[in-house]
């Protein structure tokens, strides 16, 4: 199955648990698109749509994502295909320095 | 008078105690965070915090608990096609939420009832503690609204909402930059009433259009809400009439630009400021941090400093950075570099805070 990591400044608005340790967190995800890969994140942890999409379903601005190492190519179609062992990272994006 | 004040700040949310006398920091939340704007309910006590996340979004929290423990509300949010322009012909953008701008609270006889005022512009309604919000769409659909533009931002913002002491179905709006709105029957319909501001900044043509006034607050006396204060971005403005028509109020010195205005609970002809030098520098004038204030209605303005720095300050105070208490005599002041100053008698004397906090967004009394 996909891996997802979310990188630690998104981690830490999960809901708490003490069993995890502090960091970036890893999840096994579902799908064959990034897109669906959310949709399968969001349905564990619901509360973090709003942190990595906006309302009308894009990737927030300053917010990455990458596959197996490249950036995805729409962040309002989300419909980069994932291979089995695909590797999705959500991250901060860097800007204005 | 009030023992406890909400500092919300650059880097998390400070709640202050008064102990022995003193304010002291009893509670530090969201510790890093851009925490904009605190609202204490008074009908149940609990805190909403409004945090800008900036790559992750604006976020509402809740506490039942004086701040120890929070639980994440919804957010406003746009629908598929709302649109906001900036009058200045640039193309419409679709909407998104930026920051919420204000937090009010509805009465004791609407439980639920919150209202959020946003930029880009649209002013919420939640009817269940914020679980969920509703866009008012009867303001956002108002054709005028496509000719306000951003203040400080790229967008209109709704950073005031006054909720009629006398009947919370009247309700009046101030936007930056777009005027005063007001409704009288709970948000279903709205008509400009900025009638008598001018706007220093536009063509000389336009300098009276309602539309385009920049008001940066506006607040009501409690006890005698025909009384509305404004301070807007070249000049101060009082209104006897509920918000209808506004004077200006000229010659205030060392300033009349600035943000912040907080208005006595009980006698309308009280009222405070904290002026600057104009949009260009905005910082103390003569680089000294000064309260103005009134007590006349605005016939005459004393300048109060005692207790403020005396050496050179360069403190601004933000629009939502003057608090005052249910009994007119607390006063808080929350400034830019973090400084926190507090008064006990309506600002004849202020205490500063023994803590260098970061910039601070907004104080409230809780």
């Amino acid at each position: 199955m996909p891996r997802m990591l979310l990188a630690s400044q998104l981690a830490r608005w999960l809901p708490p648990d003490p069993a995890r340790p502090e960091g970036a967190v890893q999840l096994e995800v579902g799908g064959h698109t990034v897109g669906a890969a959310l949709e399968s994140l969001f349905a564990t942890h619901p509360n973090l749509r709003g942190y990595v999409l906006d309302e009308h379903g894009g990737v927030r601005h300053h917010v990455a994502i990458f596959v197996d190492g490249r950036s995805i190519r729409r962040k309002d179609r989300l419909d980069d295909p994932l291979g089995d062992d695909a590797e999705i990272h959500v991250l901060q994006a860097l800007s204005g320095g | 008078m009030s023992d406890r004040l909400l500092v919300s700040t650059r880097k998390g949310l400070f709640v202050l105690e008064r102990l022995g006398g003193a304010w002291a920091i009893a509670r530090h939340a969201f510790p890093g965070d851009n925490v904009t704007l605190a609202l204490h309910d008074p009908r149940d006590g609990a805190i909403t915090a409004a945090l800008d996340l900036g790559h992750f979004g604006t976020k509402l929290q809740r506490s039942t608990d004086g701040g120890a423990s929070w639980t994440e509300l919804a957010v406003p949010a746009y629908a598929e096609g709302d649109e906001v322009a900036t009058g200045d012909g640039k193309p419409n953008a679709a909407a998104t939420l930026k920051l919420v701008w204000s937090l009010e609270a509805g009465v004791a006889d609407q439980p639920g009832r919150l209202w959020a005022g946003t930029l880009p512009g649209g002013l919420f309604r939640s009817d269940d503690l914020g679980a969920s919000w509703q866009l008012v769409r009867a303001l956002w659909d108002v054709p005028d609204r496509m000719s306000w533009f951003g203040g400080g931002y790229d967008t209109p913002g709704i950073h005031s909402i006054c909720v009629d002491p006398r009947d919370a179905r009247v309700l009046r709006v101030a936007i930056s930059t777009g005027g005063v709105w007001r409704s009288d029957d709970d948000g279903a319909s709205w008509r400009q009433s900025a009638h008598g501001m001018r706007a220093a900044y536009m063509p000389p043509e336009l300098a009276h259009e309602p539309n385009h006034q920049d008001v940066h607050r506006m607040v009501q006396c409690r006890a005698a809400p025909e009384r509305l204060w404004v301070q807007h971005h070249n000049g101060i403005f009082r209104s006897d009439d509920g918000g209808t028509r506004w004077t200006e109020i000229e010659d205030v010195p060392p300033s009349v630009f600035g943000f912040a205005v907080a208005v006595h609970p009980s006698d309308p002809d009280r009222a405070w400021f904290v002026p600057a030098v104009k949009d260009e520098r905005r910082i103390p004038v003569d680089a000294r941090l000064v309260v103005t204030r009134t007590r006349d209605g605005g016939a005459s303005f004393e300048q109060l400093a005692d207790g403020l720095p005396a050496t050179p300050s360069y403190d601004l105070v933000y629009r939502h950075g003057l608090a005052i208490d249910a009994t007119g005599d607390g006063l808080a002041l929350g400034t830019t570099t973090g400084g926190l100053w507090t008064s006990d008698d309506g600002g004849d004397r202020w205490h500063v805070l023994d803590a260098r906090l970061p910039p601070i967004l907004a104080v409230a009394y809780a």
